[in-house]
């Protein structure tokens, strides 16, 4: 009797299903809950919520909200956004390049430097590292007093004891540009230096071998064997340091302010001050949204480039 | 028998002495002064200036009035809360609060963004608590600046600041009356291995606020009577044009260096005092006791500050800055809590603890801080004090004045250029507030 009850409710297990609790452990949308939650409240409102404020008159200070198209319109009618974009284009291009060429430069020095086993190696690195943890406000300090013009500025001293004349680093709008991008790309080495050290452990010394073997030089090896295989890391490497670069700020602010005028104001700088300075809340969200814009434009036309999977692997 | 008696009365007042301390130091914790069972309370939003400061000398002063204030208020509690160093958003958050009903019942407001409280209908009127005697004695543009269209009073400025020109005396013995004294000064400077005159000249607020001295000894005006900017227009545009002419000039000509238009600090002009490569520069009358603390006794010696030069002897101006405390509670008893803070603890007591400038006259006799020749100097020189315009155009007005200076020093573009590009981008960021 008792087996005949077992096996009934054995049936009538199967024949309702898993209970509710094994479904949902089954279903990936069940863990995947937790994540999209925290994405969305964290994530995704706010980027939302710059959408919406950028098609309102909403401001720090201001009267009642109200929709219009009239910021959207106003910011892109504002004669100083060319001159803006142009500076963020310097900046930007000038920081990516030269972040990838020291990166790619001071990686290649400790590979061959492990290669031979010279001592140090994890030093140099660790002091490259170190221009990386310092905060941007630290660091455009930090370059301001070396650029200082004053007659006991740091860099300035050291060319008229070299008996070269100063150079006006920060007063001029051109250098002031050049040592914006020099104080980047000082931080910023080191972010491309450890994926360029990467990826050039995944290389396969098999390669270089081959290449010895045929008599190739040094240039060769790094033309043909070092850059193709490198170029995934280069493709994303920029994706990186250029959403990075449009996003900083904090450098700039604490180097130059934006100036002398308008010669080192980017992107990100206008935006704030927009918001800060005008208290114009829906024209810094109007900015945002176009360095949202920029930015993904930018990753995707990178991403193109990246070599693709072929279909037979 | 005696000596126990003695003993004992001596460890009694000690354990006395003891205990009477610690009320005193928890009746000041971080977040509160009182006991935090006080039946009634009220919140007190404030800037480096309190309990909390950063300074311990500023931070021990204030426990001790705050605690000794909260004493002469038994059944009172005050729930600190504490601005972060972002003044400009802090000041703008806190009207947004206030204008919801959310904002501190008394709190510590910008001079330079009073206007836009009191425009905003949410600071109650102090009249009440201070008397007119006391109201007369503040300076004018101090008595101006907290007076509401109606004729009340809706904040009180406790402190203030100004501008002045430093000059050291072995290389400049007279004090420069006039722009055309300052050049000839600072190029006579430059031959006895100077820099010449040093000024605030890159992206920041100083910039806009010490230059605008020479704008206003002309009698320019940057607003009209209702907020508008006309500074490009009429008489104003050429006096505008004037004082910027006459920084150009001083940079092309060569009495100022190229680098000021880099110059974003007013440690700069401390940093080349203590140097021995300036012997002029135009900068706060706080740098006076920084100058006293950087340099060598001797070396400070040498150092004095005179009125900003005007155009002529008689066109003067500076301009002046500071704090103010308001309240926002519709409570009465609270709003009184917050006229009390005000004069027993900042106006007076606060001036003398932090060594900042009072806004009445009759303080500077009150305090023997305030007797040295050098604060007297400054008292005087209130009297020429202007405040910035406290309209929400004005972070515009500033940063566009910036972008101009920068590009005028720089030679990117004439002044005429360069105050139309300032004008157009002004009046497109006022036609969107």
């Amino acid at each position: 009797m008792q087996t005949t009850q077992t096996a009934a409710m054995a049936i009538s297990r199967r024949v309702a299903g898993p209970s509710l609790g094994r479904r949902l452990e089954a279903n990936p949308f069940t863990w995947l809950v937790p994540v999209a939650v925290m994405l969305g409240v964290f994530y995704l409102y706010p980027i939302i919520d710059v959408f919406r404020l950028g098609l309102t008159n909403a401001s720090l200070v201001g009267n009642e909200e109200r929709y219009t198209l009239a910021t959207i319109r106003a910011m892109f009618e504002n004669p100083a956004l060319v001159d803006i974009l142009w500076t963020t284009f310097l900046f930007t291009f000038g920081s990516v390049v030269g972040q990838q060429v020291f990166g790619l430069a001071i990686a290649l020095l400790v590979m061959r430097g492990e290669r031979r086993k010279l001592p140090g190696m994890v030093a140099l690195r660790t002091i490259v590292l170190i221009a990386w943890v310092i905060p941007g406000i630290a660091n455009g300090l930090i370059w301001q007093m070396l650029f200082s013009e004053a007659p006991f500025g740091a860099i300035n001293s050291v060319l008229r004891l070299m008996h070269i004349s100063p150079v006006a680093w920060l007063s001029d709008p051109n250098m002031a540009m050049v040592s914006a991008v020099l104080s980047n790309v000082w931080r910023g080495t080191a972010f491309s230096m450890i994926v360029f050290y990467a990826a050039l452990k995944a290389i396969d010394p098999t390669l270089y071998e081959a290449a010895s073997v045929d008599g190739a030089s040094g240039t060769q090896k790094l033309r043909f064997i070092t850059l193709p295989q490198l170029r995934a890391a280069i493709l994303v490497n920029s994706i990186l340091v250029t959403i990075q670069t449009l996003n900083t700020f904090d450098a700039i602010i604490s180097l130059t302010g934006g100036g002398p005028g308008r010669a080192t104001e980017v992107l990100s700088l206008f935006t704030f001050n927009t918001v800060f300075r005008n208290y114009d809340l829906a024209g810094g969200s109007v900015l945002s949204v176009l360095m949202l814009a920029i930015s993904l434009v930018l990753a995707l036309v990178y991403a193109s480039f990246l070599p693709r999977r072929e279909a037979s692997e | 028998m005696m000596r126990l008696r003695l003993v004992t009365a001596l460890l009694a007042s000690a354990a006395a002495f003891v205990a009477v301390s610690a009320q005193a130091q928890n009746l000041v914790t971080k977040d509160r002064v009182g006991p935090a069972d006080a039946p009634k309370s009220f919140t007190l939003r404030l800037t480096n200036d309190g309990p909390t400061s950063t300074d311990p000398v500023w931070a021990e002063g204030y426990q001790k009035l705050f605690s000794e204030f909260i004493q002469r208020h038994p059944g009172w509690r005050i729930d600190l809360e504490r601005m972060s160093d972002n003044i400009g958003q802090e000041q703008a958050r806190m009207l947004e609060q206030a204008k919801s009903g959310q904002g501190p019942d008394c709190a510590a407001v910008d001079s330079f963004v009073l206007a836009l409280f009191k425009g905003a209908n949410v600071l109650k009127p102090l009249d009440e608590y201070f008397t007119k005697e006391e109201v007369a004695d503040l300076f004018p543009f101090i008595r101006e600046g907290i007076t509401g269209p109606d004729g009340k009073i809706y904040a009180w400025w406790w402190n203030t600041d100004l501008r002045v020109l430093y000059r050291n005396k072995d290389i400049v013995p007279d004090a420069p009356k006039t722009w055309d004294e300052l050049k000839a000064a600072a190029i006579a400077s430059k031959d006895k291995g100077m820099e010449g005159v040093l000024f605030n000249g890159g992206r920041w607020e100083g910039t806009t606020f010490d230059w605008l001295a020479n704008f206003w000894a002309q009698g320019g005006k940057l607003v009209d009577d209702k907020g508008k900017p006309i500074f490009a227009e009429g008489e104003n545009r050429e006096k505008f044009l004037k004082a910027v002419n006459y920084f150009k000039d001083l940079v092309d000509s060569g009495a100022a260096p190229k680098r000021v238009a880099t110059i974003v600090n007013y440690d700069e002009f401390n940093a080349a005092a203590a140097a021995g490569t300036a012997a002029l520069f135009i900068g706060g009358n706080w740098q006076y006791g920084q100058l006293k603390n950087t340099l060598e006794p001797e070396e400070f010696e040498k150092w004095t500050f005179s009125e900003i030069p005007g155009p002529t002897p008689d066109q003067r101006s500076t301009g002046t800055g500071g704090w103010t405390f308001g309240a926002f509670s519709s409570d009465p008893e609270k709003v009184a809590m917050c006229a009390a803070v005000i004069k027993e603890i900042y106006a007076g007591p606060g001036n003398a603890l932090q060594q900042q400038l009072p806004t009445a006259a009759a303080l500077y006799g009150k305090y023997d801080v305030f007797k040295t020749p050098a604060n007297e100097t400054f008292a005087k020189a209130l009297v020429n004090g202007q405040a910035r315009p406290g309209v929400p155009i004005y972070p515009e007005i500033s940063n566009q004045i910036q972008i101009m200076m920068g590009d005028v020093l720089s030679g990117t573009k004439t002044p005429e250029a360069a105050l139309d590009a300032a004008n157009t981008a002004v009046q497109a960021a006022f036609a969107r507030l």
